[in-house]
């Protein structure tokens, strides 16, 4: 009988903890250094400014494949009063898809600081509308890297650089589409160049038969990735470019530069955004409609987006491009820091060269076509 | 009162339920899914599978058959040595290593792979620095190559284990006969112990077998995308496309590559019970 009394009344306080106390859950896609940006960074820094909330970080995996179990969750609570999830931090392709499925809630006109996002990103993810869904957290771009002792003058272009990559056999290498996004951003940019139309696949509308018009860039990639080496994942592309295993690859800007940071890339690695373009893509900062701390949330979000976190974190000590429009960090950072991000691809190339990823339907169309013909 | 018999229904009560819940539900509702569309019979996600990856279905048969066979030689050799090894040094140094493996869990034995068979890795890097080989002859192991060895590498302490376990316990009278008359130690391994621990072997390469093809990391990580095996393959089609049915099929398609060595082992044990 004691036993059960005692058992009722832990119960029962387990119950009543959460009104005690506020905990505020963010989930993160994405690698750990963003699971670890929440926790360490942010977390704190909104715990001093909220006494009594505690923010819980988790992360659910690099790539889309993140998004995919945020997603998978949201989507799994739908009929519950609450999801277990305040803030997500998501992919494009996934932002498209929760907002169609009315997974997110319409928040961005309750955070001031969404003013200062004003990029084509907060409107469009892959061709989706998330206009008021997402602020951005951060842009990624993808360039390729190359070793500055082996590779002279790196080719500007993808077919200087497949012409490149055949005088010189096995020094180009990329992970697939299998192993990471530099991969898929890597073959996103050739069917941009060698595909026809890049600016219809980017803006739209989609076309079904559009697809059959890639066979020769396909033959052509597959013939290419003869003399190209397909290396384990984004981080395996850069294990080989330090080793001098391969000269030149495709890879994160943000990676590289912490990578090079760390001391895991000597350097003489250097970075070129060639023509006509490699995708980058952003992360978002979503609220998910059946949030129980919608309020919290917002006053997270604003924190993570305001100016000075934005040249402080993500710039300062994730090398990412801001999420907020970049003149809004006048001031709040130092030039070297700044300068340290554009100083092999400049602003000028990255308004030139920096692309979107596909809409989400020429996107699977380009991933499978390549499953199909080019690695089958 | 309770009968002995309801009593150990109820006793493993809560063993089948988590079987039910956890294996025999995802594994019915897996089948469904790869078998309908809108809930009318259909095979084009195993139309879609074949399509896509029948390179990498190949491929992955033929990566697991061949680390199996290697697994099996390696695992014969240590057994081998620790039952009928007459150095005490050898086999006291084998008996304290080979078990290691077992303790190392598949991402970071991919892990340790990966620095080890690189073109520039450890090991190629050894052989330069003995003068054994040119660095331009270094070449990458980083693909096939790189997941038959971290699989042999990992599975064989497993089968070695049993394998020993079986060895020791047969009657060594047979195996002195043997070589009283003068049989070579190979002889006696190959002709006189081993054909006495045949089930045994074969339980523990099944049961490799199962564990291999049901690996993600170590074809993940160990080498590049194309081909791979049918477990990224299956990562891939729902991470990017969250496209389950064709994951499903694929993962039929892993069923039944598994239930063709569970049907070559019952099919041995069974032969083997009968004239009993």
């Amino acid at each position: 009988m004691r036993i059960l009394t005692i058992a009722c009344s832990l119960a029962a306080l387990m119950a009543a903890s959460p009104l005690s106390a506020q905990t505020l859950n963010v989930a993160s896609a994405g690698d750990q250094n963003m699971v670890d940006y929440v926790k360490d960074y942010l977390g704190p820094m909104f715990e001093k400014a909220h006494p009594g909330v505690k923010v819980v970080s988790v992360g659910t995996g690099a790539g889309d494949s993140g998004s995919q179990k945020i997603f998978e969750k949201l989507d799994a609570q739908k009929g519950a009063a609450a999801a277990d999830f305040d803030v997500v931090v998501i992919h494009q392709k996934a932002a498209g898809t929760m907002v169609k499925d009315g997974l997110l809630n319409k928040y961005t006109g309750n955070v001031e600081t969404a003013k200062l996002a004003t990029g084509e990103a907060t409107k469009n993810a892959l061709g989706s509308d998330v206009t008021g869904y997402v602020i951005p957290m951060f842009q990624s771009q993808t360039a390729l890297a190359y070793n500055a002792d082996m590779v002279k003058t790196p080719p500007a272009t993808f077919a200087e650089l497949a012409e490149w990559a055949r005088k010189n056999p096995k020094q180009f290498g990329y992970n697939g589409i299998k192993g990471g996004m530099s991969g898929v951003s890597f073959v996103a940019g050739w069917v941009y160049a060698f595909g026809g139309d890049a600016d219809k696949l980017i803006k739209g509308p989609y076309d079904a038969a559009t697809k059959t018009t890639w066979d020769k860039a396909f033959a052509d990639l597959k013939e290419f990735n003869r003399n190209a080496v397909i290396t384990p994942g984004n981080a395996g592309t850069l294990d080989m470019l330090n080793r001098g295993e391969i000269a030149i690859g495709p890879v994160w800007v943000d990676m590289f530069y912490s990578w090079q940071a760390d001391g895991k890339l000597p350097p003489n690695m250097k970075l070129k955004l060639v023509s006509p373009g490699m995708p980058g893509q952003p992360m978002y900062y979503a609220v998910p409609e059946k949030s129980a701390q919608k309020k919290l949330a917002e006053a997270f979000i604003a924190l993570a987006t305001s100016p000075q976190v934005q040249a402080d974190g993500i710039v300062k000590k994730f090398n990412w491009y801001p999420g907020i429009d970049a003149k809004n960090l006048e001031g709040k950072l130092d030039k070297a820091a700044w300068d340290k991000l554009f100083t092999d691809v400049t602003p000028a190339d990255l308004a030139k060269n920096g692309k979107a990823f596909p809409i989400a339907p020429y996107f699977n169309d380009i991933l499978e076509g390549y499953e199909k013909k080019v690695s089958n | 009162m309770l009968s002995q018999r309801n009593l150990a229904l109820i006793l493993i009560a809560p063993g089948l339920a988590l079987v039910a819940a956890l294996f025999l539900y995802p594994l019915g509702f897996s089948l469904v899914s790869a078998f309908t569309r809108d809930g009318s019979f259909t095979l084009e996600w195993f139309a879609k599978a074949f399509e896509l990856y029948s390179t990498d279905i190949v491929f992955t048969v033929v990566i697991v058959l061949a680390s199996c066979a290697l697994t099996a030689l390696a695992a014969i050799v240590i057994a081998g040595t620790l039952t009928l090894g007459e150095n005490r040094f050898i086999v006291g140094t084998l008996k304290a290593l080979y078990r290691w493996p077992l303790f190392i869990p598949f991402i970071v034995a991919a892990q340790c792979m990966r620095t080890f068979l690189a073109k520039n890795g450890l090991m190629n890097n050894t052989f330069v620095s003995l003068g054994l080989m040119e660095p331009l002859q270094a070449v990458s192991f980083l693909d096939w190559r790189g997941i038959i060895a971290t699989f042999v590498w990992k599975q064989t302490p497993f089968v070695a284990l049993l394998l020993a376990g079986a060895l020791a316990s047969i009657d060594r009278a047979t195996l002195e006969a043997g070589r009283n008359l003068g049989a070579s130690r190979v002889r006696v391994l190959l002709e006189l112990a081993l054909p006495q621990v045949m089930p045994t072997l074969l339980v523990a390469l099944v049961l490799s077998f199962v564990t291999m093809l049901s690996v993600l990391s170590v074809p993940m990580m160990v080498s590049g995308s194309q081909p791979t095996m049918l477990t990224v393959d299956m990562a891939f089609r729902i991470n990017a496309y969250g496209d389950y049915a064709t994951a499903n099929a694929l993962g039929v398609i892993t069923y039944l590559i598994s239930a063709g060595a569970a049907i070559l082992y019952l099919r041995r044990g069974l032969s083997q019970e009968a004239p009993r």
